[in-house]
């Protein structure tokens, strides 16, 4: 079978672990076979604490081959990510990776919109590093959160247009990297969109060219209703986009059929893994 | 325990032979867990030859979708999982899974599952028309509607099952015993007279988890199967239990249950197991069974025992206690 040996039981040692408000950690792992073959979209299982039955699966946010590490970004909202938030530098965790289809840009698509709410927020930072060193591509990255992001704010130093007056804020990674960034909330947050990401999203198409319009691609990661509302706006305007989506899962190697979501098939509907099917799958095809 | 590599000697120590199959080993892995044989090869390091021989998921005649989302869930030290029998329908697996199977690496066994009793025999039927080694009658599945364990916690109905596959096929068939029943031993019993040639104790037990601010069940299904370590005395209890009524018989016992070690494996072959299967433990590890390869052969060295068969059924039980 082609998929034999793809998938690496690697000991991670963790390098960093940051907290942030919202009880949000970004987590660096040193782990470089992984580091070496993770892509956007691709997740790691890991192990949270000995004493927990299961592992967690944590998509990854940053890869960085040279220097050997990855980085994950969780909220502690459960039993085992609380656990997984008290391990400190040092610490060894046992992780199963990477895991599952990655994003599949179309480069006749440039004009990639990144979606990224919440917890959904990492793969669309591994997915703008990704097509910046790709080349390219000149992708606008939109997120979304109702806790304090997880980086410090920053007015961003691009100009976008298309986007409200007053909707700044920006992640200061994606400035660095040249790479347009705006965030989006209900909560009140300086500089940023009042409102979901995808409303902003939507405004920015709407001023596009229907020329321009057609060299756009959205990827989505978030919530289910924002994945939802995601795939409305493509739909409206008859683009391609892919999601990422979540589910509990028990194996993360495509073993139990626990982490199932309802796709409609050549053949009709079918029940795929989101393991090792997705997490990533067009949105076109997903039955929300 | 574990971990050290196992040598010549102690490969012909785990070897063993189960119902006329020769297994590499005493493990087995478990129907539900490993999909239809080949998935977890996906993973760096782990082989089919690590074990005596793998369980494919639940097969019944027609394809099924399953059960809505979510389908498994943490619960403490185990996990509950309401798949509902996913699965292609047992031409498709015997037409396009089998002949992708490598048989050189292990013994394949087909996980037999239905509504009615002419559809276990219709499923047994066509899988003994196939390469499939074995076959594991379950009647003990407690995430579909009808059948299952239905079937399962009823001796008389447990018999009639059985009676009617062992109709229609010379393979071995392994029947896969319930632990949501007052008395497995008399089940037990009721299966071997129906021509069961050796029994899978225990599947998983019923169960629920509610998500206390939505006031929901957390599981789509509402119910599961509860698996992992939690179910680990009850299991060795009823392979003990089960293990009475067969030893006179020769009947042998797959004992499975929250395995995730060689002293879990060990604690199942001195209650009565012939063989011992590994599911939930291999996904916390899916490195695990070449470890409880080690951690047995280490054992039997250490007891002075050549081959695993000399290790079943050799609990020696307490002498009886005064109760006031
Ligand atoms: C996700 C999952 C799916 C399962 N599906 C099946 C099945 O299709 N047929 C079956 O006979 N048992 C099924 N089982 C039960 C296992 O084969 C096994 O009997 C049980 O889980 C106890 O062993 P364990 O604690 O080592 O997992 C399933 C178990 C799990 C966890
Ligand atoms: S979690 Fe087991 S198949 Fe996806």
């Amino acid at each position: 079978m082609t998929h034999r040996d793809t998938l690496l039981v690697e000991e991670g040692e963790i390098l960093g672990h940051q907290a942030h408000p919202g009880e949000q950690f970004i987590l660096r792992l040193k782990a470089p076979r992984i580091a070496q073959r993770a892509r956007a979209g691709s997740f790691v299982h890991i192990e949270c604490h000995p004493l927990l039955p299961m592992r967690r699966p944590l998509s990854i946010m940053r890869a960085e081959p040279a220097a050997g590490w990855i980085e994950l970004l969780y909220r502690a909202f459960g039993a085992g990510t609380r656990l997984l938030s008290a391990h400190g530098a040092g610490t060894r965790l046992s992780l199963i990776g990477p895991i599952g289809r990655p994003f599949a840009p179309h480069p006749e698509r440039p004009r990639a919109l990144l979606l990224g709410g919440g917890v959904g927020i990492p793969p669309m930072i591994f997915l703008a590093e990704e097509m910046r060193r790709r080349g390219g591509y000149s992708p606008l990255v939109l997120m979304g959160s109702e806790v304090p992001f997880p980086f410090t704010t920053r007015p961003s130093q691009i100009l976008v247009s298309g986007i409200p007056e007053g909707t700044i804020a920006a992640m200061p990674l994606m400035d660095d990297w040249g790479i347009p960034s705006r965030l989006s909330s209900l909560q009140g947050y300086p500089g940023c969109f009042h409102g979901y990401v995808t409303d902003l999203a939507r405004r920015w198409l709407a001023a596009l060219t229907p020329a321009q319009r057609g060299e756009v691609e959205i990827f989505a990661c978030g919530p289910h209703p924002m994945l939802e509302a995601a795939a409305r706006l493509a739909r409206d305007y008859a683009l391609p986009c892919q999601v990422s989506l979540e589910e509990f899962m028990a194996c993360a190697v495509g073993g139990c059929a626990g982490c199932t979501v309802r796709i409609l098939t050549a053949d009709g509907p079918a029940m795929k893994r989101v393991c090792v099917d997705g997490p990533v799958f067009d949105a076109a095809t997903v039955v929300f | 325990m574990g971990g050290q590599a196992v040598n010549q000697d102690d490969k012909r120590a785990l070897e063993l032979d189960f119902c006329g199959m020769r297994f590499a080993t005493p493990l087995v892995l478990l129907s539900g867990c490993v999909g239809f044989g080949e998935e977890y090869t996906r993973v760096e390091g782990f082989s089919n030859r690590d074990v005596g021989a793998v369980c494919l998921k639940g097969t019944t005649l027609h394809p099924r979708l399953g059960n809505p989302p979510h389908r498994v869930t943490e619960t403490p030290m185990g996990m509950l999982n309401a798949i509902g029998l996913q699965n292609p329908g047992a031409h498709h697996v015997v037409r396009e899974i089998l002949p992708r199977l490598d048989f050189s690496e292990t013994r394949f066994i087909a996980n037999v599952s239905g509504s009615t009793v002419e559809e276990y025999v219709e499923v047994t039927r066509i899988f003994d028309d196939s390469p499939i080694d074995a076959m594991e009658i379950n009647i003990s599945c407690p995430n579909v509607k009808e059948g299952g364990v239905q079937f399962g916690n009823d001796p008389a109905m447990s018999a009639r099952v059985v009676e009617a596959c062992r109709a229609v096929t010379d393979k071995p068939l392994i029947t896969k015993l319930s632990p949501n029943q007052t008395d497995i031993a008399e089940n037990a019993r009721r299966c071997i007279e129906a021509g069961t040639d050796a029994f899978a104790v225990i599947n998983t037990l019923t169960g629920m988890a509610i998500d206390v601010e939505q006031r929901t069940p957390i599981i789509g299904n509402n119910q599961g199967g509860l698996s992992g370590p939690a179910i680990k005395p009850i299991a060795v209890l009823k392979v003990h239990q089960v293990y009475q009524v067969c030893r006179a018989h020769g009947v042998p016992i797959i004992g499975q249950g929250g395995v995730c070690s060689a002293e879990d494996a060990l604690e199942f072959l001195i209650a009565g197991a012939t063989a011992v299967g590994v599911g939930t433990g291999l996904f916390y590890d899916p490195l695990l069974c070449p470890k409880i390869n080690a951690g047995i052969a280490a054992y039997l060295k250490r007891h002075g025992l050549s081959e695993v068969g000399q290790l079943t059924g050799t609990l020696r039980l307490n002498g009886q206690t005064v109760c006031a």
